[in-house]
């Protein structure tokens, strides 16, 4: 096993270094630069603050002195968009704040979307299954983008509970409805995908062995049922969980939190190239290694896995 | 007073298509210590009665009428109560051991589970009593066993843990439904055994619910037959064998296909003098690469699936090809055919050599050598009709047809296989599997081909169906002259189809001979082995039946010594590399070199 994620994570560096050149020859490739504005610069200065970015090099002298800054010293770059930061800073003000509400979101959409799953597949055909899927298709049809709107003016305008944006350290009412917003469609997909995993798993023959031995249903559904059942929604955590963390454009627009979705979306906008390949490094870096521990949680719940 | 009574059991299934009755109005008993033979083919109700009797049908199913246990009626308990019992007193062993325990959990804690659920010991004491039992039910190293997962187990040692996990608890009845359908015939021997001796042993009463005429001729006091959710006769196994009072009856003890009484239906075709060589193989191998645990990025051994098989088939003649699950028959069908390219050898086709040709060169020869498989479902298209289906090789291999004229020619073919004109726009779901394997049938003959593979084309048939398609793939040969490979792990169908015999074990040829020869003077202890475990439709003679058990399960292709089970003089002196050596006995009779029988037995 230790072997494996050995030769995983030694295989994660070319792919990782691939990923790199390519997003740097395609960032170059997209015309205009960060220095090009509606209000076209002097020649004199553009040319001096290229030289200063050294983006007056040859493309390929560029790419060589980006790595080897992000090898030798763990440098990205300077922010071709904020004055006097560097991609490290940047990370380092936003990540923490997708970090902490992407986390709590993944938690909230796997436990509840995993509990209402399984209920509705025991509960089959009844009237708790068709409310679970009913509330899981309605759930799927709100995109974050509608459900933020919704929850401002119920909970903000309406109610005058939450705060209507804002990060504030993370206090606890601030992180609320950018969890809510985040996580439910998430929720409702791993419902959808527990509910038919746990249907097929009910049917299959070692079920009906557990029963045949005179077991109770809640120790079938824990002891047999559960783990087989999850070998599909596992797979989908592993990306959801990476696309939960890294944050949203629209729940840090639209509640100002500050994170590193929006970074990342303006990076693009601006021609920042530093800071658009910086998070881009940080999002392939995340996948790899989720999808590595996804492997590694599968050898854990199928025993025929064996790295 | 009987243990079991069932009394006017009706069953029925809630469907989209309305309610479906799939038993309708079972009466029967079974005494303490009694054994019942419960027959029927498929769709006849015999598995769903005692799945309902148990409280184990699906959620759509509903059953009325009496389940008297010991004068209780199982239908009236609620969950808890029936829970109390399932598992306890009456426990249940399944058909498919590969599926029917829990992939995540080690043995040993699924066989302790009923006894912490029925009477509250764990630890120790439970897995000393399943320890017992493993021992019980002859499982090699049984200690080992308790901390492996179900994969790691062969099918027979699978089923042989789903027996002890029955019988942990001392039922007072097992229902065995279909308990040896899956297994070869030599594990499905072992496993009768086993369950007949406990039956003696433990006073178990036993539902033995099966297809196989031939294992309720061995195992049942007293049978009874069911067709269509009814039952159709019952009494003592001996008198229905030999008076069989209903016309269903008599029709399914006819279409067995027995070892002793082949050409039933009719004779086979003789093999014309001087006949064309339609394929010809020399020295076969084809090895699978199979990734190891080891350094870095693993390593890659070899699976030796075909090592070294040569064949010759001529015109008109059918070379039967049997062996256990592992011994490579149906990888050696695709290689001849080409559509595994063979690692090592030659073939030929038609007398011209096929090695090196590219795939696309390939294609036109085709046109002579067909295959049908043995899932007759799921190996057609299944969004295409059936007429489609057939009429594709037409496409492929005489494009200048028009469409009428392929449409005639689908018809005439559909006609001959005996599938009625009406079916030519439906679709593979709206057909029987007997239909669906005509059709597969159909679209390998459409083009008059000089070879035809059956790789288990009728092992998924119910027997009535299956004695109809044999009896088809005569005629046609007889009509047509084409050669055939006919491949089966059964014997029984093997000998009623086959001019020749080829026995594989492991990848090699054990013996050939005439199928005469074969199954009268069988020279090779493997090939007795098998024919000594086929168990005979016949209760009188089955009794009186001596079996040769060949000592150990059927070893995996990957255990280096494997191949040399019938010499181990050879393997005892370091030989590990050694290759039997093909003798011929008789004229056309060749048999692998082997130690004496005893030398075999002694060094299990």
């Amino acid at each position: 096993m230790l072997r494996y994620i050995f030769r995983r994570l030694l295989v994660a560096i070319p792919t990782l270094l691939l990923l790199i050149i390519i997003c740097f020859l395609l960032m170059h490739a997209a015309p205009g630069g960060p220095f090009t504005s509606e209000r076209k610069l002097p020649p004199s200065v553009l040319a001096n603050i290229e030289a200063k970015y050294g983006l007056n090099q040859p493309l390929f002298v560029q790419l060589w002195d980006y790595l080897t800054g992000i090898l030798l010293h763990f440098d990205f770059g300077p922010s071709f968009q904020y004055k006097d930061r560097d991609v490290n800073d940047v990370i380092a003000t936003g990540f923490p704040v997708t970090l902490t509400y992407g986390t709590i979101s993944f938690v909230l959409a796997t436990v509840v979307g995993v509990a209402l799953g399984v209920l509705a597949a025991v509960r089959h055909n009844t009237l708790l299954d068709y409310i679970a899927v009913g509330v899981t298709f309605s759930a799927q049809a709100l995109p974050n983008f509608v459900m933020a709107p919704i929850l401002v003016i119920i909970f903000t305008w309406q109610l005058g509970w939450l705060p209507g944006g804002g990060w504030n350290g993370g206090q606890w009412q601030y992180v609320v409805m950018p969890v809510i917003a985040l996580s439910t469609s998430y929720m409702a997909s791993i419902a959808r995908i527990t509910r038919s995993s746990m249907l097929e798993t009910l049917h299959s023959n070692f079920i009906r062995t557990a029963r045949a031995k005179g077991l109770p249903t809640r120790k079938i559904l824990w002891r047999h049922a559960l783990k087989p059942a999850l070998m599909p929604v596992l797979s989908y955590l592993g990306p959801v969980f990476v696309a939960m963390i890294t944050g949203s454009v629209i729940i840090d627009m639209y509640f100002s939190t500050g994170g590193i979705g929006l970074n990342y979306v303006n990076a693009a906008f601006n021609r920042d190239y530093a800071v658009m390949l910086g998070v881009t490094i940080l999002y392939g870096a995340l996948t790899v290694l989720f999808s590595l521990v996804v492997d590694v949680a599968y050898a854990w719940v199928d025993p025929k896995i064996r790295y | 007073m009987a243990l079991l009574s069932i009394q006017d059991l009706r069953v029925d299934f809630t469907t989209a298509d309305g309610v479906i009755p799939a038993v309708k109005g079972l009466n029967c008993e079974i005494a303490a210590g009694e054994c019942l033979g419960v027959v029927g083919e498929s769709g006849s109700g015999k598995s769903q009665s005692f799945l309902a009797a148990l409280g184990l049908l699906a959620d759509n199913g509903t059953a009325r009428g009496r389940v008297l246990f010991d004068g209780q009626d199982l239908l009236t308990l609620g969950q808890a109560e029936q829970n109390r019992i399932r598992g306890n007193v009456i426990s249940m062993i399944f058909q498919d051991p590969l599926t029917a325990l829990t992939p995540h959990l080690r043995i040993g804690d699924q066989m302790a589970e009923v006894l912490s659920q029925h009477r509250g010991i764990s630890g120790a004491e439970a897995q000393k009593a399943c320890l017992d039992w493993l021992d019980r039910v002859r499982i090699p190293e049984a200690k080992r066993r308790l901390r492996q997962y179900p994969h790691e187990l062969s099918g027979g040692m699978r089923q042989r843990v789903m027996v002890a996990q029955a019988m942990l608890l001392s039922p007072r009845l097992l229902i065995a439904d279909e308990p040896t359908t899956a297994l070869d015939v030599t594990v499905q021997a072992e496993i009768l055994d086993l369950i007949a001796g406990l039956q003696k042993e433990e006073g178990t009463a036993v539902a033995l619910i099966t297809h196989d005429m031939g294992v309720v001729a061995r195992m049942c006091d007293r049978m009874l037959v069911m067709r269509l959710g009814e039952v159709v006769e019952e009494g003592a196994t001996d008198a229905i064998f030999h008076a069989p009072q209903h016309d269903y009856t008599r029709l399914l003890i006819d279409a067995m296909p027995r070892l002793d009484r082949p050409d039933r239906t009719r004779p086979l075709t003789p093999v014309p003098e001087a006949a064309e060589v339609v394929l010809e193989a020399r020295d076969v191998k084809v090895h699978f690469d199979m990734r190891v645990p080891g350094g870095l990025f693993g390593r890659t051994v070899a699976l030796r699936a075909v090592d070294g098989v040569s064949l010759t088939l001529h015109q008109g003649e059918t070379l039967g090809i049997v062996g256990e699950s592992g011994c490579g028959k149906s990888t050696l069908a695709r290689a001849v055919l080409e559509l595994i390219p063979p690692t090592h050898g030659s073939v030929a086709w038609l007398g011209q050599s096929v090695d090196g040709l590219s795939k696309r060169q390939l294609v036109p020869r085709r046109k002579d050598l067909q295959i049908v498989f043995q899932d007759p479902l799921a190996s057609l298209n299944p969004r295409m009709t059936i007429s489609a289906s057939i009429a594709e090789p037409l496409k492929t291999f005489q494009p200048g047809l028009t469409s009428k004229e392929r449409k005639l020619r689908v018809v005439e073919i559909m006609e001959r296989v005996g599938l009625e004109p009406a079916l030519f726009n439906r679709y593979p779901h709206e057909l029987s599997g007997g239909q669906n394997q005509r059709v597969g049938i159909a679209r390998a003959m459409v083009n008059r081909p000089r070879l035809v593979i059956c790789d288990e084309a009728v092992s998924a048939l119910d027997v009535s169906i299956q004695a109809q398609v044999i009896g088809l793939l005569k005629d046609l040969q007889a009509d047509l002259g084409m050669a055939m490979v006919f491949i089966s792990h059964d014997l029984s169908v093997v000998r009623e189809i086959s001019h020749r015999i080829m026995v594989l074990y492991l990848g090699r040829v054990v013996e050939l001979a005439d199928r005469d020869a074969i199954y009268g003077a069988p020279q090779h202890p493997y090939t007795k082995s098998l024919i000594s475990a086929v168990p005979i439709p016949d209760p009188r003679l089955e009794r009186t039946r001596q079996r040769l058990r060949l000592p150990g399960e059927l070893p995996s292709p990957l255990d280096p010594g494997a191949g040399l089970r019938f010499l181990p003089s050879r393997l005892a002196s370091g030989q590990r590399d050694y290759v039997p050596r093909l003798d011929q006995v008789a004229p056309g009779h060749w048999v692998a070199e082997h130690d004496p029988l005893e030398a075999i037995l002694a060094a299990g």
